[in-house]
């Protein structure tokens, strides 16, 4: 490797250096994400130009490295990079006192890790250096951070980084951060601070984690979290550099190179955690924490980089009550309302009875009457005219809506399109002047192959309605925007982009959670299915057979009645059907149950709820349990979508007419019929049940028999040809 | 230049950073930059006070707009302002009293002459001054004079005597520059000793056996109170810690290390204190035109209960916080919100704070001044004395001069 | 219009002041308003010079009811300029006989009607200051007397724009979104709320009905003209509505030396009601109507007597308090907003009583 030689005349070098004369504290600004994610929006302008809350992403780090006593700052400039430089140039940045800014220009770099071996041949680093990207928000203070690095440096010079992390709860439905990124688990050594283990592509659906032995086995302690966030911003020392130098497939800094060195042991170099408290730092990922994070801004996390005070440019924007921020000579209709936590660009006109509300406005936009604006990011110059109803979604520069047009939640206009008047642009579509480029470019392939792939499989089976209907944008013809509208809708392409719920700027809606659980839930059985794998120390009930374990009666028990308390609740206290399902999945999950199990325990409450109702009949009965399963027939369904799992049904229905509820005896037919016309109950579980109990006693076939005509009318229904008899 | 150029700049980025915390420090150091302005502004052979004004108004206009909500920044930019005006008029009234004494000596008082020409020096003086003082009824008519001398100053000065006049008028800018660093400096120095000139007083205020109220820390407040406990005066603190930066904390760690007997209370607990409480002494960050006061949240509500049982609120300021503005929309356009994590952990409540999933219904917000109106506060206590509310306006009036009370060139329109 | 002016009878029941204000508001309207404007700003110009040689029937009065009949210009302002027209149009050849008959023609004005206050003030106000000792230094009466007359077309000319002043000094105070209560109809509360919608602010306004000129519906139709939100509230609904109000604006007909202020029926409840609510009061009024009273109580002034109507024959039996104005005192007013500046009551106490001392 000749990593060490190498490294460790740098590090003597370096170690002079600070006893002798003082090394000026440097920073690596990569104006670059390498990634596609903002796309088409990128295309036409470099990420750390877009704006955020009105000010474009580079000035918040600027600011920040600035404020934190940076002295020097590498901008690292690859996609756009004339943008970026010209930008740079017209602004303020290149002409402070005791803080410089060098650009450095490369076009062939296609990652994080092709930028720092350019800015390692370039030879400019000197010291210690923080090492962020252009799109991070922080106003934490670096003195700490830095004075913990520098002593770790001096004790072990194998400590060459120091990785910032925030605590930040995730979402445990969807294991993704409030960022919209992936879970990340880390094992931290609790004294030492020492980082461990780092994993952001946990695999969710073994629901395992592997760490390794020998981790367990040297360290006396540690602790392991999923609920902090990576800020991404690092403090480094030189010989990070030329740790990228020497591994040339390093691509991504976290992926490869933070897993490298602990996965690999390189030299036995470590990398450490500083977890701020009180300050925010957080990095633009994706259209999530685009989101996530001006949402912070506007409530002032990231004091002081707030509109009000972080005035780039000459307009000021005053801030009023209730998170209200206003730029200069807005005009505005007496009878417009601009709700709370919203931004207003100067220069801009709102007319009359138009509703701005939660969202970022530009500057120069023309909003018309009877707007209605909701969560959205509004950029410069848009105009949008009488009528527009927008919600959650990102319009930028120059776009044009013509009169009624809408936008649903999710939408990504890019720079200048134009929306023909009444046109609805469906929901997390992606619409720009340009065409989406054919070939994916590989630095995306590089970074996010083993992530898509993840994904995709995750989503294959589930997701195949919203799929469907998401790609119905599929065979809008390009220009097709409506009556005068200009732009391509872009198609959606093939892994990854599916989950666009999950990266948009739209809150994610309950069903796409229930969706997601779901997900997750039919991955978990499916290797439940196959492997047979244990998941803690209980056996799971194997849906094929055909009786229940014994050994399981206990817990079943429970579950049955969990379930049934938990649906008693839902019918008195009104709870949503969607709601239901989510606590019956979380009883699912605690006790280890399949679907099966869930269908039965649900069935039997509700029957038993129907016996229990006031009847005076075996016909008001029947009305009892029509009624019922009518109303919760979304939930049972939900957990119906295999024959095993309705054959599960029709058993334990037999079951209660057996034992717990005899008044069903005589109605089992009746009931079983109705099931069958709801789509409760498929045709051919009811034969598949009763082929299993051909063989069986003939006190157990009471009710095969007496369910004898129907399926005897099943039979023959559709096929005549069968002959088969009985 | 480009030397005051960056010192302005960086003291702009610190405002603005709100790197700068206290009025105190923030109008020390706005001083001290002014002054550097000043000694480095070239002074033109005419006008020199209007060039010296031009310039300070133009990098004061720079310093309100970094940091708006930091009144004493604008303040020490008036009071220089107004220094200038005053030591041009003392300039220009001693060089008539001179040309009074000498009459028609030379060319020269001829030159002198040029700028007040018909009128007694005891009518220019008087004219001049008024210019100095608010307008105020007898005032209104007072600057006609000199309005109405105006036309004569070009038609009497006559060419001939450029050079005399140029040399004359060269050492005149150089002695009112130099007048003016050295008001400032008085001004500098008096920021600076503002706490021992008002910490003199408390000896008359605060009694033996008596119990005091204060809230949050105010170095003033500090220096106030270790006054009268050096002049023997035994007497009691209650310190409310001043949420949610627990101040108070400090205030009172430092009280009790110089020998006071101190209580640490909440400041939830200030209205059951308050009946056995003589006296309120609190710190501002600011003093309005109308005698009402801008100061760390949670002093309005320490005021009302003070005015609920009769305790005299007493306000120690000193005069650089005196501000010439009347306070409009106080409670959001003087006030500053700073960033939530001073009241939660972030990492706590993220998760009531994701938007994406419907949780964003968390709202935090964390002010940092509160407005007391006027008629909650008993008595100002500044380094020229104490002072009713009602009363502050005549100390404006004698601090700071009508004209610049918008330093902005531009007339102000809108909020 | 003089005969117009001249005409008006004198009806004991009903306070000249008012009475002019009935004159010109009958007919008042915003375009009629500009029309007039644009038509008063030559005026000062020629005022020196339209009477110079109406050598022995010049009467101040006559002057005064000239410029009076401007509907936009105050009555006090009207008064300025007909003094100012006296010293020009006098005989006088010494300083002394030209005060004598300066005296002579404020009398006569202050007496043509004794309730106006902003009338006696501004001829107060007058006196003192054209008669300044400063100015009188002068040896030759001729110089002395042009700069009389400079002075008085100066105090004339700043009188004039007082309401342009105030208007620009008062926009910080009105925030966007805020609720303004105001009472009656004063042309300065007008041109502030003008100013205010003309500068894009969005603010609302309640009008009090104003009983028994019903001077409220006239601004509201006025403010509605400008599209400000305006909603008529009776003038018994003040309190009932002062929960939404952000701030109360009303004009003067004086300020006195107490700092309080003299204004139509109804202000001082409407104070009372505010300070109780804890809703600031600011008043705005021109600094010539700074007089010199000192009242002490309501009955302390000269009551100004208006006709009210109830749409009934009230028994003769039956007494009706017909007094116009009535007595605010300085405790429950936040600030005045003058051609001075923005000062607090206790201020303008101040100015009055060093002016007069």
């Amino acid at each position: 490797m000749g990593a060490p030689k190498k490294s460790a005349a740098r590090v003597s070098v370096s170690e002079d250096h600070d006893e002798l004369v003082r090394v000026p504290l440097q920073a690596i600004l990569l104006a670059d994400s390498f990634t596609t994610k903002f796309r088409p929006i990128t295309l036409e302008r470099p990420k750390v130009l877009l704006p955020l809350v009105n000010v474009p992403m580079i000035n918040y780090t600027l600011t920040w490295l600035e404020s934190a006593g940076v002295e020097e700052v590498f901008v690292f400039c690859c996609a756009h990079s004339k943008q970026v430089i010209n930008y740079l140039e017209k602004s303020e940045w290149l002409s402070q006192p005791n803080f410089t800014v060098t650009t450095i220009e490369s076009q062939n770099s296609v990652s994080a890790g092709d930028a720092l071996r350019v800015i390692y041949e370039r030879n400019v680093i000197q010291g210690d250096f923080v090492l962020i990207s252009g799109d991070t928000v922080s106003n934490m203070s670096l003195t700490q951070a830095l004075l913990e690095h520098k002593e770790r440096k001096k004790k072990d010079s194998k400590a060459v980084m120091t990785m910032v992390i925030k605590r930040s709860k995730t979402n445990p439905a969807i294991h993704q951060s409030r960022l919209g990124t992936d879970e990340i688990f880390m094992a931290i050594d609790p004294n030492t601070k020492q980082l461990l283990y780092y994993e952001d592509k946990a695999d969710y659906s073994k629901g395992t984690l592997h760490l390794e032995n020998s981790l367990l086995a040297d360290n006396p302690s540690l602790s392991l979290h999923h609920d902090k966030q990576d800020c991404y911003i690092d403090i480094c020392s030189p010989e990070v550099l030329s740790l990228f130098t020497d591994n040339f497939d390093y691509q991504h800094l976290r992926r490869h190179f933070v897993k490298g060195l602990l996965v690999d042991d390189i030299m036995g170099y470590q990398i450490f955690v500083h977890e701020i408290r009180s300050d925010y730092a957080a990095r633009i990922d994706n259209f999530r924490s685009y989101d996530t994070v001006s949402k912070d801004i506007i409530h002032r996390w990231t004091y002081p980089l707030v509109p009000d005070i972080m005035n780039i440019g000459n307009t000021a924007t005053k801030l009023e009550r209730q998170g209200i921020y206003r730029g200069s000579e807005i005009s505005q209709s007496q009878s417009a309302v601009i709700g709370p936590f919203t931004v207003i660009g100067s220069g801009t006109k709102i007319g009359n009875n138009t509703k701005i509300l939660k969202s970022v406005v530009g500057e120069g936009c023309k909003i018309g009457s009877n707007v209605l604006i909701e969560g959205c990011y509004i950029w410069d110059n848009v105009t949008i005219e009488d009528g527009c109803k927008l919600r959650h979604a990102i319009v930028c520069d120059g776009v044009i809506m013509k009169s009624g047009s809408v936008l649903e939640p999710g939408v990504v206009l890019s720079f200048k399109v134009v929306v023909g008047q009444g046109f609805v642009v469906p929901a997390y579509s992606h619409v720009s002047l340009l065409q989406q480029p054919i070939e994916e470019d590989s630095d995306e392939e590089l970074e996010y192959a083993d992530s898509t792939s993840a994904i995709t499989s995750t989503v294959d089976k589930t997701d195949g309605v919203i799929a469907s209907k998401v790609l119905d944008t599929h065979f809008i013809p390009a220009s097709e925007l409506g009556f005068g509208g200009v732009g391509y809708v872009w198609p959606k392409c093939e892994g990854g982009h599916e989950e666009e719920w999950r990266h948009s700027v739209a809150p994610i809606t309950e069903d796409k959670i229930l969706e997601a659980v779901k997900a997750m839930e039919d991955e978990l059985e499916l290797i439940h299915d196959g492997k047979n794998l244990p998941l803690s120390g209980e056996l799971i009930p194997n849906s094929n057979d055909d009786s229940d374990d014994d050994d399981n009666d206990d817990s079943r028990d429970d579950f049955d009645k969990e379930v049934e308390a938990t649906f008693l609740r839902a019918v008195h206290e009104n709870i949503q059907e969607n709601h239901l399902t989510l606590e019956v999945n979380s009883l699912k999950l605690s006790y280890n149950k399949i679907a099966a199990d869930c269908a039965g325990a649900l069935f039997y409450a509700m029957m038993k709820y129907a016996v229990d109702m006031p009847h005076s009949s075996a016909d008001s009965l029947v009305q009892n349990v029509e009624a019922i399963l009518t109303k919760w027939k979304k939930v049972l369904t939900s957990y119906l979508n295999d024959m095993d799992e309705q054959i599960e049904v029709i058993l334990k229905f037999e079951e209660m007419c057996l034992e717990s509820a005899k008044e069903y005896a005589p109605l089992f037919t009746k009931i079983l019929h109705y099931m069958y016309n709801e789509d409760i109950i498929e045709e051919d579980a009811i034969l598949s049940w009763e082929d299993e109990k051909k063989d069986a006693d003939e006190s157990d076939r009471v009710f095969v028999k007496q369910a004898q005509k129907l399926i005897q009318w099943l039979k023959e229904a559709p096929e005549e040809d069968d002959d088969e008899d009985e | 230049m480009p030397d005051v150029h960056s010192l302005v700049n960086d003291f702009v980025n610190q405002l603005k950073k709100r790197k700068i915390e206290g009025s105190q420090a923030t109008a020390k150091q706005a001083a001290e930059l002014l002054r550097s302005v000043i000694s480095q502004q070239r002074v033109p052979q005419t006008n020199q006070a209007t060039a010296l004004i031009n310039a300070v108004r133009a990098v004061g206009e720079k310093l309100i707009a970094a940091n708006p909500v930091e009144l004493a920044v604008g303040n020490i930019v008036r009071r220089v302002l107004h220094i200038i005006r005053e030591e041009d008029l003392s300039l220009a009234t001693a060089a008539i009293a001179g040309l009074e004494l000498s009459p028609g000596s030379d060319d020269e008082d001829d030159v002198e002459r040029d700028d007040y020409p018909v009128l007694s020096a005891a009518a220019v003086a008087a004219a001049a001054r008024s210019t100095l003082r608010p307008p105020s009824l007898q005032t209104l008519l007072e600057d006609t004079p000199i309005s109405a001398a105006n036309p004569h100053t070009s038609s009497s000065g006559g060419d001939s005597e450029g050079k005399s006049r140029s040399v004359d008028k060269s050492s005149r800018g150089r002695k009112l520059k130099h007048d003016v660093i050295e008001a400032v400096n008085e001004l500098i120095q008096d920021i600076s000793t503002c706490y021992e000139q008002i910490a003199e007083q408390a000896v008359e205020h605060i009694h033996q056996n008596e119990v005091i109220l204060t809230l949050g820390s105010s170095k003033t407040v500090l220096e106030f109170l270790c006054a009268a406990k050096e002049k023997k005066r035994s007497f009691k603190v209650f310190v409310a810690e001043g949420a949610p930066r627990y101040q108070g904390h400090l205030l009172a760690k430092e009280l009790a290390s110089r020998g006071l007997q101190t209580t640490v209370i909440t400041d939830s607990a200030v209205f059951a204190m308050i009946s056995r409480v003589n006296m309120v002494i609190v710190g501002a960050h600011a003093v309005m035109a109308n005698g009402g006061i801008i100061a760390p949240v949670g002093l309005n509500m320490v005021a009302l209960a003070a005015e609920r049982h009769a305790v005299p609120f007493v306000v120690l300021a000193g005069s650089h916080k005196l501000c010439p503005l009347y306070p409009h929309n106080p409670e959001v356009l003087l006030n500053e919100l700073r960033s939530p994590s001073e009241l939660l952990d972030f990492g706590e409540f993220s998760d009531c704070m994701d938007s994406a999933s419907g949780g964003g219904s968390l709202h935090v917000v964390n002010p940092t001044f509160d407005y007391v109106p006027p008629k909650l506060v008993s008595l100002f206590i500044t380094d020229t004395g104490g002072h009713n509310p009602s009363y502050m306006y005549r100390l404006i009036a004698d601090y700071y001069s009508a004209d610049d009370l918008v330093v902005k060139r531009r007339p102000a329109t809108g909020s | 219009m003089e005969g117009e002016g001249s005409a008006m009878e004198k009806n004991p029941k009903i306070s000249a002041y008012y009475q002019t204000r009935l004159a010109h508001f009958g007919v008042v309207s915003s375009e009629w308003l500009a029309q007039a404007q644009s038509a008063t700003n030559p005026i000062p110009s020629s005022s020196t010079n339209t009477y110079p040689d109406n050598e022995s029937n010049f009467s101040v009065i006559d002057e005064f009811n000239r410029w009076r009949n401007h509907p936009d210009l105050a009555e006090a302002v009207a008064a300025i300029r007909a003094l100012a027209a006296v010293i020009s149009s006098s005989k006088a050849s010494t300083m002394m006989q030209l005060e004598i008959e300066l005296k002579n023609a404020s009398d006569s004005l202050k007496a043509w009607d004794t309730t106006s206050i902003s009338l006696t003030a501004a001829s107060d106000l007058f006196m003192r200051y054209v008669t300044r000792t400063s100015a009188l230094e002068f040896e030759d009466f001729h110089s002395a007397k042009s700069r009389l007359i400079e002075r008085a077309d100066k105090f004339g000319e700043i009188s004039y724009k007082a309401r342009k002043i105030i208007a620009m000094l008062s926009q910080d105070f009105i925030f966007d979104g805020c609720t303004i209560l105001v009472h009656g109809f004063s042309r300065v509360v007008f041109e502030v709320l003008k100013l205010a919608a003309h500068n894009k602010k969005r603010f609302r306004v309640f009008c009090t009905e104003g009983r028994p000129d019903r001077s409220g519906l006239r601004l509201s139709n006025e403010l509605a003209k400008l599209d400000v939100p305006v909603k008529l509230v009776i003038d018994s609904a003040v309190a009932y509505t002062m929960d939404e109000v952000n701030m109360v604006l009303v004009g003067a007909d004086g300020v006195v030396e107490s700092g309080g202020i003299i204004n139509m029926m109804g202000t001082y409840q409407i104070a009372l009601v505010a300070n109780s609510m804890n809703k600031p009061v600011y008043v705005a009024a021109e600094s010539y109507k700074f007089a010199r009273h000192y009242p002490l109580d309501q009955k302390d002034l000269a009551p100004a007597l208006r006709p009210v109507d109830f749409g009934v024959p009230i028994p003769s039996k039956v007494e009706v308090e017909c007094s116009a104005r009535d007595y605010t005192p300085p405790q429950y007013l936040t600030l005045l907003f003058t051609d001075l500046g923005v000062l607090t009551p206790s201020v303008v106490s101040d100015e009055l009583i060093q002016l007069y001392l």
